[in-house]
């Protein structure tokens, strides 16, 4: 009994090494990753079926046996609140897809890129973009997909009242005017989203189309210039010349490009996106595309939004160099052509990085000139701390304008607790 | 004491155990916890650090918009209380009155409740969409107006239909309370009443009232908790825009904490809701127990 006893001990024993030493064979890096929702493909391609039959988790997990991801889909509603939660119970992500990075940068949650990209697919980034990403000379985040806003019209609006496409802000009134005049009123020449949404997109629009903006030419924060006052001042007159939607500030640019889609707006400055909207609409609009319009003898710019993807520290994980390693196998695997060309032209949207340029514009021509708009694109000043306060602020600014408020008491205010 | 009494004494204490850990679990230690963040420096992607005493708060009340958030706030729990206390309490004397298709009517009552608040505010965004709205569709086809009319024209009209949308989902659950308030009423008090020569005020007055009154208190004290903290249909409806103006105080420190990221005086402004919904319900439930103490 004595000695089958000891043998079952032996066994167990063995066993148990056994088990140990497959484990550690097998030992896995596990990323918690956070991808935000960019539309119904996301989902389906991250986690469903929608890369070729399988998704980007599968194929990874496939293609890295030793790393293994646990991936969610985050609405863009949701994500903010998620990862700040996340981040206030010591679980923030390993990887995450956002807009945003200065405040988690700030904190010291980021790890630098150079920790965990590798050098190959660092080159690979268009440089502008990077240097979006860049605080106190170091990069934070890399770019996953761009996207540039333009001026759609209406061609067949425009045709119909015998007008030419604006350039100018003179020509943009005398367009609304005709528009109006024309159609007794049934169809909004210009839309204008001052929303909660997309305020800051409406403030760089006639900003940066007067030579203002949110910085000055020194990167400090300039929001009450008198080109800025101007600006505002020219996109509320649009408004109170009945020239524009009647609610811009409840009603977002998703219900603007409804109305576009329906044919009851004749001009809209909206992403690359749009016409894919329209068609997921059934709307079929005949449209033309054109730069943004500009203040008389000034330089017409465009607005580049895009996000990004960062790696959080963690000082709990055992292997930092294995785990830095699996991020940058997870960046190389999204980033390979084969599988990124597929993400982004899934979504409609542009990409950060040259090998996938080729693949398409070989696709779909019309990227070409978008890729051409994105390249003289400026972008939101998002490496600087005090930008949520910004972007809320030029938000609050418009709407109390809106209300009867003088914008330049609004702008001054913001600029001095700035300031403060 | 012994053994037996023991046991008995315990008994409670055992059965209320669950629901007692529950609670500490998942409301006692979150309010702790969120009492011990307003005092404490919190980032913008919010990472805890020191205490910083009282100045979370102070940075709270000082915030441009805290005032109009602050009457907005009131006038929301005020109206949408007060109104929907007295429609719903109407229709529930109404739904207790013998009638055909009274049971559907109570069924079809129940709808607005039963509904997600999301999809009632979405769907009265719809109705009242300048553009493509309902109502505009419907009395344009009736021959009411001649043109579209823009129904969310200024700011206070759109803090009006909020309160109207408040009000519309809020009324089954009154009349819901007070009708099992009612059916619970001898029916001998009303014809004894009509005997001594009683008119319909006088009954409604001497006798329903002050019968349906326990009902009324709990769906009183409820509301008033449900729609001080009511935040899906302000945030579906306006977002609070234009800047605040539309505002409540639960949909306030969400744009504060998730869009301007100023978590610490969002953190405060929760504790003071907090505290006020504490005490509004302390003074109402003090008055009301007291009132009845003294009748029993």
């Amino acid at each position: 009994m004595k000695k089958m006893m000891r043998n079952m001990m032996i066994f167990a024993a063995a066993a148990a090494m056994t088990a140990g030493m497959a484990m550690a064979a097998h030992a896995e890096v596990e990323l918690d990753v956070i991808i935000c929702q960019y539309g119904p493909n996301t989902n389906e391609w991250f986690l469903g079926s929608g890369m070729d039959g399988s998704n980007f988790v599968e194929k990874f997990e496939a293609e890295n046996p030793d790393i293994k991801l646990n991936l969610d889909v985050v609405s863009w509603n949701d994500v903010y609140t998620e990862v700040d939660t996340r981040i206030a119970n010591n679980n923030a992500p390993d990887i995450l897809n956002i807009d945003v990075f200065a405040n988690y940068a700030n904190d010291g949650l980021l790890l630098p890129v150079s920790d965990y990209c590798p050098e190959d697919l660092y080159s690979d980034f268009f440089p502008s973009f990077i240097d979006q990403s860049v605080i106190d000379d170091t990069v934070w985040a890399v770019p996953d997909l761009a996207s540039a806003r333009a001026l759609f019209c209406n061609a067949d609006i425009f045709e119909e009242v015998g007008i030419e496409y604006p350039t100018t802000w003179s020509e943009l009134e005398d367009a609304c005017q005709a528009i109006i005049d024309f159609y007794d009123g049934e169809i909004y020449p210009w839309g204008v989203d001052m929303t909660t949404d997309e305020g800051q997109a409406a403030f760089a629009y006639y900003t940066w189309g007067n030579g203002g903006g949110f910085v000055d030419e020194n990167g400090e924060w300039a929001v009450n210039s008198d080109e800025n006052v101007e600006a505002i001042n020219f996109a509320l007159s649009l408004v109170e010349n009945g020239f524009t939607n009647p609610n811009p500030a409840t009603q977002t640019r998703y219900d603007l490009q409804d109305m576009f889609a329906a044919g009851k707006l004749a001009m809209l400055i909206a992403p690359n996106q749009l016409p894919t909207y329209v068609a997921d609409k059934g709307g079929d609009i005949n449209m033309v595309t054109v730069n943004i319009p500009a203040a008389d003898g000034k330089a017409s710019s465009s607005v580049g939004v895009m996000d990004r993807v960062m790696a959080f520290k963690d000082d709990t994980a055992e292997d930092q160099d294995a785990r830095n390693e699996a991020i940058g196998k997870f960046l190389k695997f999204f980033y390979d052509p084969e599988n990124y060309v597929g993400w982004v032209s899934m979504e409609g949207f542009l990409p950060a990085v040259n090998s996938a340029v080729e693949a398409l514009v070989e696709a779909d021509p019309t990227f070409e000139a978008w890729l051409d708009v994105l390249g003289g694109c400026q972008f939101y000043p998002t490496a600087k701390a005090e930008w949520d306060q910004v972007k809320q602020g030029v938000i609050a600014a418009e709407q109390n304008a809106l209300t009867g408020s003088d914008i330049k008491e609004e702008l001054d205010a913001l600029q001095a607790q700035l300031a403060g | 004491m012994n053994a037996g009494s023991r046991k008995n004494t315990l008994t409670p204490y055992l059965w209320l155990l669950p629901s007692i850990l529950l609670i500490g679990i998942f409301v006692v230690f979150p309010i702790v916890i969120v009492f011990r963040m307003s005092f404490s420096e919190i980032s913008k992607s919010g990472v805890i650090g020191g205490f910083i005493g009282l100045k979370n708060y102070k940075d709270a009340v000082s915030l441009p918009a805290f005032g109009t958030v602050m009457k907005n706030t009131f006038w929301w729990v005020l109206s949408v209380v007060g109104l929907s206390t007295l429609l719903g309490f109407i229709i529930a004397l109404v739904l207790n009155q013998e009638f055909a298709g009274r049971k559907i009517a109570r069924s079809i009552l129940i709808f607005p409740w039963a509904t997600s608040l999301v999809i009632q505010a979405s769907v009265w965004n719809y109705i009242i969409k300048y553009e493509y709205g309902s109502l505009n569709n419907v009395l344009l086809n009736l021959g009411i107006i001649k043109n579209a009319v823009n129904w969310r024209s200024s700011y206070q009209i759109e803090f009006i239909w909020e309160c109207g949308v408040g009000i519309f989902v809020t009324i089954p659950f009154v009349a819901f309370c007070v009708l099992s308030g009612l059916q619970s009423i001898d029916e001998s008090l009303y014809e004894s009443a009509i005997v001594d020569g009683a008119g319909f005020w006088d009954k409604l007055f001497k006798i329903t009232l002050p019968l349906v009154r326990p009902a009324l208190s709990v769906s009183t004290v409820l509301n008033i908790i449900y729609v001080f903290n009511s935040f899906p249909i302000v945030y579906t409806m306006t977002k609070g825009a234009p800047a605040n103006k539309t505002d409540t105080m639960i949909t306030y420190l969400y744009m504060l904490s998730f869009y301007d990221r100023r978590k610490g005086p969002a953190i405060a402004l929760s504790v003071i809701g907090f505290v006020i919904l504490c005490i509004c319900a302390g003074i109402y439930m003090m008055t009301v127990m007291r009132k009845e103490d003294s009748e029993s």
